[in-house]
C-alpha cells in the first residue's frame, strides 16, 4: 500500500557499461532499467554480486554517466555528483586525518557554512548516532559500527535530498549489525529523507524497505519490485521476526534472487 | 580503583628503547678503544678514542668546528628548502593532473638516474669550487628523493576518499586541501626525511670535492695532514647530526600527525 508519491530519482531506460581503456574492453554491468525512488521512501536494492548495485549508485551519485537513457533527479538530468546526493561508502570512506567532529562536519566545511554553526550542527548529529562521546576522536580509535554511524551522520548532516548506502553494513559482524539496522530506522524516523540501500542481505532489505528492488545476475536486469507493507510500528527485530507477512516477503524476495527466472 | 600505567611518553629518563638503542655504539667504542692492545694497527691509521675526543674539545674552543657545523647546516637547509620547495608542488602537480604527469615523466625519470653527485664535474664549471656548487647538487638531490614520494603519496590515497568528499559538496580546490594534502602527508614526510638523508650524504661528499668550507671538507682536508683523527671526528659529527636532526624535526612532526592519525603503525 505505498501512497504515490513524486519520484525524487527517476532512473530511465539505463545501461551502464565499464570501459577500460587500457585493454579497451566494454563490460555491460547494467541493462535497460527503469526504476522511480519516491520522495521520502526508503528504497533497498538487492541482487547477486556483481549484478551491478554499486555501479548503479556510482551512477546516480554523479561519477558515471548511462550509456543509454537518463538519470535524473526533480526531472533534471544528473550532471555529475554533488552534496545533494550523499553516499554512505562501506568502506566508510571517514578521513583519518580529522577527528569524528571534523569528519561530521566536512560537508558543512565544504558548502561555507561557519564554523560555529557547523559545529554545533554536527554535534547535534553527533548526538542522533550516539556518539557525543567520540567526537575528539579520530576515525582508528573507533569499532567498526561506530565508524559506520560516523559516517551515517556526516552524509545527514549535510542534508542531502537522497541518501545513498552501499552495502553499509557488511563489515560488522551480525549482532553489531541488526542493532544498526534499528539504529538506522530510527534515525530516519526523527530525519525523513530519500533513501537508496544496496545490499546483499535479503532479510535487512525486507526489514528497513519500503519497496524491494531485486535484479538478476549480470549485466542486471530489474527482475521485480516488492512492496512492503509492514509497518513502520513493528520493525524491530524482536517483534518482526516471527511476523507472518515479514516471513512470508522475506522468503518471496528470497526466492526471486535465487531463481531469477529467464 | 585500579591505577593505569602511565604512557611512556611520560617518563623518558629511563626509556628501554634508548637503551637498547645505546648498545651497540657502546660496542663500537669500546672495540675501538681497545684495538690498539690487540692488534698492531699503527696511531696513525686508527687513534684512540680519547685522541680523537681532545681533537673536539681543541676544535670546538677555538671555534673552528662550530663554524665547519654551520657551514654544512646553512647549506642543507638552504639545499632542503629549495628541493622540497619545487619538488612538492611539482610532485601534486603530477599526481593530480595527467597532461602534466605524461609530460614530465620520461624527462624526470632520466634526470633522476643522474641526480646528486653525478652533477659535481659541470656544478664545478658552472659554479666554480664553493658555496654555488655544493648547493646545486643537493638541492638536485633532494628535489629528486622528495618528488617522487610526493608522487606515490597522492597516488596512494584511496579512491573512495575523492567519491567521499565529492559527493559532500567538495570542489576541486577543496579536493585538493582537505583529501590530497593531507593524504599524501605520509608519503610526503617519508620524502622530507629521506630526502634529508639523501641531502645530508650528498652534501657531505659535495663538500668534500667542490668545497671550501664545512663538515665533508674539514674531513678530507685533514687527509693532506694525516690527522686521522679530525677524519674520524667528521666522520661521526655526521652521523651524530644526523641522529640530531632526525629526533628533533622528524619525531615531533610524525607526532601529531600521520601517527596520531593512525596512518603510521
Ligand atoms: N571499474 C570497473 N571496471 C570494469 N568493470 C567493473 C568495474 N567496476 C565493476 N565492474 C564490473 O561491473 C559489474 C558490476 O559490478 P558492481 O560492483 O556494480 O556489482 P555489485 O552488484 O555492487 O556487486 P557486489 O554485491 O559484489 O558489491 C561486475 O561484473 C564488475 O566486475
Ligand atoms: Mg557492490
Amino acid at each position: 500500500m505505498t501512497a504515490i508519491r513524486e519520484p525524487k530519482i527517476s532512473i530511465d531506460g539505463v545501461t551502464l557499461v565499464h570501459v577500460n581503456e587500457e585493454r579497451r574492453q566494454e563490460h555491460v554491468a547494467l541493462e535497460n532499467v527503469s526504476l522511480d525512488i519516491g520522495e521520502g521512501e526508503f528504497l533497498c536494492v538487492v541482487g547477486p554480486s556483481g549484478c551491478g548495485k554499486s555501479t548503479l549508485l556510482s551512477a546516480i551519485a554523479g561519477f558515471m554517466k548511462p550509456w543509454t537513457g537518463e538519470i535524473r533527479m526533480n526531472g533534471k538530468a544528473i550532471e555529475g555528483p554533488g552534496a545533494d546526493r550523499g553516499v554512505v561508502f562501506q568502506e566508510y570512506a571517514l578521513l583519518p586525518w580529522k577527528t569524528v567532529l571534523g569528519n561530521v562536519a566536512i560537508g558543512l566545511k565544504y558548502r561555507r557554512v561557519p564554523k560555529a554553526e557547523r559545529e554545533r550542527l554536527a554535534r547535534e548529529y553527533l548526538a542522533m548516532a550516539r556518539l557525543t562521546d567520540a567526537a575528539d576522536r579520530f576515525p582508528h580509535e573507533l569499532s567498526g559500527g561506530m565508524r559506520q554511524r560516523v559516517a551515517v551522520a556526516r552524509t545527514l548532516a549535510n542534508t542531502p535530498e537522497i541518501m545513498m548506502m552501499d552495502e553499509p553494513f557488511a563489515a560488522v559482524d551480525a549482532q553489531t549489525r541488526l542493532t544498526l539496522q534499528e539504529e538506522l530506522l530510527r534515525v530516519w524516523d526523527e530525519h525523513p529523507i530519500t533513501v537508496l540501500f544496496v545490499t546483499h542481505s535479503v532479510e535487512e532489505a525486507v526489514f528497513l524497505a519500503d519497496r524491494v528492488a531485486v535484479l538478476t545476475p549480470g549485466p542486471g536486469r530489474l527482475r521485480e519490485i516488492v512492496d512492503i507493507g509492514i509497518p513502520r510500528e513493528i520493525r524491530q527485530w524482536d517483534s518482526i521476526s516471527t511476523d507472518a507477512r515479514f516471513l512470508e516477503l522475506r522468503d518471496h524476495v528470497m526466492k526471486l534472487v535465487r531463481d531469477p527466472g529467464r | 580503583m585500579t591505577v593505569q600505567a602511565q604512557p611512556s611518553s611520560k617518563m623518558p629518563r629511563f626509556d628501554p628503547v634508548v637503551i637498547a638503542g645505546l648498545v651497540p655504539f657502546l660496542a663500537v667504542l669500546a672495540a675501538w678503544a681497545l684495538a690498539p692492545t690487540l692488534s698492531d694497527i699503527p696511531a696513525y691509521k686508527l687513534p684512540p678514542p680519547e685522541k680523537v675526543w681532545s681533537a673536539f674539545t681543541d676544535m670546538t674552543l677555538d671555534g673552528s668546528l662550530p663554524s665547519e657545523i654551520w657551514a654544512s647546516l646553512r647549506r642543507l637547509a638552504a639545499g632542503y628548502v629549495l628541493g622540497n620547495l619545487t619538488a612538492i608542488p611539482l610532485g601534486l602537480a603530477i599526481a593530480l593532473n595527467r597532461a602534466v604527469a605524461e609530460t614530465m615523466t620520461p624527462v624526470l625519470s632520466f634526470f633522476q638516474s643522474i641526480a646528486g653527485i653525478a652533477w659535481v664535474p659541470l656544478a664545478i664549471i658552472w659554479f666554480g669550487v664553493g658555496q654555488g656548487s655544493v648547493l646545486f647538487v643537493i638541492a638536485n638531490t633532494i628535489f629528486f628523493s622528495s618528488i617522487y614520494s610526493t608522487v606515490i603519496g597522492v597516488q596512494l590515497i584511496p579512491r573512495v576518499l575523492y567519491r567521499a568528499a565529492l559527493c559532500h559538496g567538495a570542489s576541486r580546490l577543496d579536493v585538493v586541501t582537505s583529501v590530497v594534502i593531507s593524504g599524501a602527508l605520509v608519503q610526503i614526510l617519508v620524502g622530507l626525511r629521506t630526502s634529508m638523508a639523501y641531502g645530508w650524504r650528498a652534501l657531505v661528499a659535495a663538500e668534500m670535492i667542490a668545497g671550501t668550507n664545512g663538515i665533508g671538507y674539514m674531513t678530507l682536508e685533514a687527509v693532506q695532514w694525516y690527522q686521522t683523527e679530525i677524519v674520524i671526528l667528521g666522520m661521526i659529527l655526521i652521523g651524530i647530526l644526523w641522529l640530531a636532526l632526525d629526533f628533533l624535526i622528524f619525531r615531533p612532526i610524525e607526532h601529531v600527525t600521520v601517527r596520531r592519525w593512525g596512518l603510521l603503525a
